[in-house]
């Protein structure tokens, strides 16, 4: 694998949806190029972070409990 | 008026996927009052075809599903807006902050406050913002995310890429607006100076 194809398949590396083969050739290359290893932990601390960021609103707990009320 | 056991069951099961339907709402309305109105309209509906969803299979992506379609009938009308992310191109912001000298790169995301990384997904077309908000943040398989959507898997994989690359775009530029990273420069400001 080269950094071309590693970085086309960097998605799906970074969601896990990559076969077992693809994944371990894909680590593979990480493991032997620090500039695409690097690109790699930049993407992964992205998607850590727009998770944590999106993660922080939780429903209200006044509607959740009119809701409990509406529906059961 | 009580409610039958199995109505009831169905409906606490239902409510344990409230957060994830409520921020998916907060998200695509912005707006408290029409993601609650949305989150109540889309449980109601979901009790009403509550025939329709197999036991067993993913009862979040299910209702998630109910939710994102009301969306479009009912704030967006029954045409999907297709605003093309195209023009985006390749933007890595990895690279760019590696050609900019910001070292370590990942020290910049730390930086970024909560709030504007939020205002950055709020920021994305409604079909690119679903698809980061299901894959993203609720951790949503492709399959998974292409059947709550009702795409290919391909669409899914390729609007993600958009959005992440137009997300990073976004971020970027609040970062030179805000001093994080100078832009064409080789130096970031310090931490105290940020936010």
């Amino acid at each position: 694998m080269n950094c071309s194809d590693c970085s086309e398949k960097l998605d799906s590396y970074l969601d896990r949806e990559l076969s077992n083969t693809e994944m371990l050739e894909l680590q593979l290359h990480l493991e032997g190029c620090p500039p695409c290893a690097d690109n790699y932990e930049f993407q992964a601390s992205m998607k850590r972070l727009v998770k944590v960021c999106c993660e922080q609103d939780k429903a209200p707990e006044a509607f959740r409990e009119k809701l409990r009320q509406i529906l059961t | 008026m009580a409610e039958s056991p199995a109505r009831t069951a169905f409906a606490e099961e239902a409510l344990t996927h409230l957060d994830t339907l409520y921020r998916g709402a907060l998200r695509l309305t912005r707006d408290p009052d029409s993601a609650q109105d949305l989150v109540q309209e889309a449980y109601l509906r979901a009790l009403r075809y509550q025939h329709s969803y197999q036991a067993g299979t993913n009862m979040k992506a299910w209702l998630f599903a109910i939710m994102r379609n009301l969306f479009w009938d009912r704030f967006k009308g029954s045409r999907k807006e297709d605003v093309s992310l195209d023009d985006v191109g390749e933007f890595v912001l990895y690279e760019k902050l590696r050609d900019e000298g910001a070292k370590p790169e990942a020290d910049v995301l730390d930086k970024l406050a909560a709030s504007e990384v939020v205002a950055a997904v709020e920021k994305l077309p409604p079909l690119h913002r679903e698809v980061v908000l299901l894959v993203d943040v609720e951790g949503f398989s492709y399959k998974d995310a292409a059947q709550t959507l009702g795409v290919p898997i391909g669409t899914v994989m390729s609007r993600l890429h958009r959005a992440r690359q137009q997300l990073q775009k976004s971020l970027y530029e609040y970062a030179v607006e805000s001093g994080i990273v100078r832009a064409n420069g080789t130096k970031e400001v310090p931490n105290n100076e940020l936010q």
